[in-house]
């Protein structure tokens, strides 16, 4: 082991550093020895013009992440501006191996002030997002007129276009084989002629894998090709759509979008830009954007077994298609659809055969085989 | 011998610059300062990947010390007269004044985003007036931030052991930044540089160093001057598109294409020259008390630096991406019939979710890297350029210069963080 000894009793240390007293903008150019005390050593910085400064080896700390390794500059505890600039390699050696506590951090000071600070500035995120937002969404909701509810849903499905297409330029296109389209519109005929909506229902089919559907502001409702895929009789298909339209008349897509208009840039604001705005805003649409809530999906549900039940078709066409999708996949693989990712699917299945029940008359075919292919072969 | 003097006799020159001796207790040579600058590509590398990818690990919440340690990097860097600077910001502060701006900002973001988005969507039926009126609200605030975050920045820089300071005028600035921004706008950008000038004279006359306020010299009109080269640059390139668009045979067609690019070249060598050389009659008049600064950059050399560097950039960010791109290639193509009939295709095949994590992982990768990367080959060489032309002159006069109270300043640079001010370190 070797032991550096510094001092009146051994080869006497030699040397010169720069002192920033933290008063006036000058170096002094100071003599360094070291004070060897019983318990621990003392720098002693013998000043200019007279006189020394004495700073304990403890006490003594160096700046962090310094760009010129072949200086060290030491702060002294209990004087924040004082600096000493050392640059003679030999003093530099003596001193890391001497001052015990040069990497220690000043302890943390006001903990309890950052802590109010980050309840308060929890609790007024969360005041906005789950309260005061909702709250105004809603009221706003009703307050908005057809033209700008259909407005804000064509905004918004350009978007989801955008976001799903491959191609960063070119929004995913829609499916629309003429046959196709003509079994939609009579899909559309029969179960939405009759509502009283201010604006007419667009129904869209997309070209995507994922077995989902969703309603927008405005009238939109967007299938994926994979739940028509998924569906072996219209009736299915026809039973996921009446319970989007059921979405429409409550007018859950405005309340959720306008929810969002407020939520995200107040979330963006909390995580900042670590990753670029644009995934920031991604993930958060992600998380804002999950569900309705209980309320909202059960009203739907039970918007449309009434609409079902109207219009001939038996509401537990949906019951079946689910309860086929949770044998073929398990509960949670390869559903990717909101409706069937619900915690109460269980629930929701029961509630269509219950509803089932009150279809009197016997059930009409929604669409002629022909038709159905032809909706199948929707995306060509 | 008087008590704790040296034994070894007098103390020797304070600066291996300083040929000329040290006048007596002041530790300055009565000669200019030259700047060193001690960062290198290296260190700076390894220390902006770690704190970049603890920032990502932490979904953002180490911004605050990866900032502050960059910066201590940055500052320590620079050395006029062989003196570093020194950044004594906490990251732990910045936090503090990020969670005060959230507090007020979130009400502010989000009521009045939602009140916007649905009176522009009942009234114009789109999106695109909430965009801009949104935009146009927080404009005062952005410039608000700016200056509270370099009053934060100055007010945590030391040079010689005296602190920075700047006064609290960031509403006067935010109505003065409006106004010259309007005027510009309003001249189609012929009034920028004078613009440039009002806000650095702003700026500076209210910044000090320890007890001595900095003063901003010079002809409000100088900077038009530095403009010159892109404007040539638009007129050549204008010119030239127009008469592209004139000509009717080719050849006078090409002629005139020819013009439009060497009119754009010109004009990126002019966005050069207008930072360099703005920045340079900007410097060379300001002074400090009798002490003055005066810089000499170079634009070609920064120029140099943007190609070169965002080259290297792109490049090691390409180098680094190939593994991926391999991979992705190879297993879309697994199924299909580029290299259907390689053998050991088939087990290539990966779950979603692992190519999902891939993604995800590339991704981060990227931004991580082009970070990086550019603060290695962009920002660290030009920064040196503009340290290694800067001289201090006539140092003497910072002997009556004496120490400053410090700016206990609670908010930090908390609304330039909250509102992506900040990202420029």
């Amino acid at each position: 082991m070797t032991t550096i000894t510094v001092g009146a009793s051994h080869e006497r240390l030699q040397a010169f550093a720069d002192l920033f007293d933290g008063r006036a903008a000058r170096a002094q150019r100071v003599g360094v020895t070291i004070d060897e005390l019983p318990t621990s050593g003392v720098l002693v910085l013998a000043l200019p013009e007279g006189g020394a400064q004495r700073w304990p080896l403890e006490a003594l700390r160096s700046l962090p992440d310094q760009a010129d390794r072949n200086s060290l500059i030491l702060a002294r505890v209990g004087d924040p501006v004082a600096r000493l600039m050392v640059e003679d390699p030999e003093l530099i050696r003596i001193l890391r191996a001497r001052a015990p506590f040069l990497h220690r951090r000043p302890p943390v000071k006001g903990k309890a002030r950052l802590l109010a600070w980050a309840c308060a500035a929890v609790a007024s995120v969360a005041l906005i997002v789950f309260v005061l937002v909702p709250v105004m969404a809603d009221q706003l909701a009703e307050y908005l007129p057809p033209e700008g509810e259909k407005a804000l849903g064509d905004a918004t499905l350009e978007q989801i276009r955008s976001a799903l297409s491959d191609n960063a330029y070119l929004p995913m296109a829609y499916c629309n084989t003429r046959a196709g389209v003509a079994a939609l519109d009579r899909m559309t005929e029969r179960l939405a002629g009759d509502l009283d909506l201010p604006y007419p229902i667009n129904l869209h089919v997309l070209d995507s894998d994922l077995i989902n559907a969703f309603a927008l502001p405005g009238g939109h409702v967007v299938l994926f090709r994979g739940l028509i895929d998924a569906a072996e009789t219209p009736e299915e298909v026809a039973a996921v759509y009446a319970h989007e339209l059921g979405h429409v008349a409550n007018r859950d897509p405005t309340r959720s979008a306008l929810r969002s208009a407020g939520s995200i840039g107040v979330i963006g604001l909390l995580l900042g830009d670590f990753a670029g705005g644009t995934v920031v805003l991604f993930l958060t649409e992600r998380l804002i954007d999950a569900n309705y809530s209980q309320a909202a999906e059960a009203g739907a549900d039970a918007f449309a077994h009434d609409l079902l039940i109207r219009h001939r078709i038996r509401p537990d066409a949906l019951a079946t298609m689910f309860q086929r999708l949770k044998d073929k996949y398990g509960d949670s693989e390869g559903i990717t659809a909101h409706f069937a990712a619900h915690p109460r699917l269980g629930d929701r299945i029961e509630a269509a055969r219950l509803a089932a029940g009150r279809l009197t008359d016997p059930p009409e075919p929604l669409l002629t085989e022909a038709e159905w292919q032809a909706m199948q072969r929707i995306c060509g | 011998m008087q008590p704790g003097a040296p034994p070894w006799g007098a103390p020797a020159p304070v600066s291996p610059l300083a040929s000329v001796g040290p006048l007596p207790g002041t530790g300055l040579p009565d000669a200019d300062l030259a700047t060193r600058f001690a960062g290198r590509r290296g260190p700076l590398f390894w220390l902006a990947l770690k704190t970049s990818a603890l920032t990502v690990l932490t979904l953002g919440l180490y911004r605050f010390w990866m900032k502050t340690r960059i910066r201590r990097y940055y500052w320590s860097s620079i050395r006029p007269g062989g003196v570093p600077l020194e950044y004594v910001g906490e990251p732990l502060e910045k936090l503090l004044g990020f969670l005060i701006a959230v507090v007020l900002l979130a009400f502010y973001i989000g009521i009045v985003n939602l009140v916007l988005m649905f009176a522009s969507f009942a009234l114009f039926h789109g999106n695109t007036y909430a965009y801009v009126i949104s935009f146009i609200g927080v404009i005062p605030l952005l410039f608000f931030a700016q200056y509270r975050a370099r009053r934060y920045v100055l007010a945590r820089t030391r040079w010689r052991g005296i602190r920075f300071g700047v006064d609290n005028a960031a509403w006067g600035y935010a109505v003065r930044a409006l106004w010259w921004w309007f005027l510009s706008i309003l001249s189609l950008g012929i009034l920028l540089p004078r613009k440039t000038f009002a806000l650095e004279k702003f700026r500076t006359d209210r910044t000090w160093y320890g007890s001595e306020r900095l003063h901003q010299g010079g002809n409000p009109w100088m900077l038009m001057n530095s403009c010159k080269h892109f404007w040539i640059g638009a007129v050549l390139a204008a010119a030239g598109f127009a008469g592209a668009f004139g000509m009717p045979d080719p050849v006078g067609m090409l002629s005139f294409s020819a013009l439009a690019a060497l009119g754009a070249g010109w004009m990126v060598f002019g966005l050069a020259y207008w930072q360099v050389d703005s920045f340079r009659r900007l410097t060379s008049a300001k002074s400090l008390g009798g002490v003055r600064l005066a810089a000499n950059p170079r634009p070609w050399r920064i120029l140099r630096h943007y190609v070169i560097g965002y080259g290297l950039t792109v490049l090691a960010i390409g180098l680094l991406a190939m593994p991926f791109l391999v991979i992705a290639v190879l297993l879309n193509a697994g199924s299909a019939n580029f290299f259907g009939l390689l053998p050991g295709t088939e087990a290539t095949k990966l779950p979603n979710w692992v190519l999902g994590a891939a993604g995800v992982l590339a991704y981060f990768l990227v931004f991580i890297f082009w970070g990086v990367f550019r603060q290695v080959f962009v920002g660290l060489p030009n920064l040196r350029h503009y340290a290694e032309t800067l001289t201090v002159e006539q140092p003497l006069a910072l002997t009556a210069v004496a120490q400053r109270a410090r700016d206990e300043f609670a908010e930090a640079e908390g609304f330039a963080d909250a509102l992506d001010l900040g990202a420029a370190i």
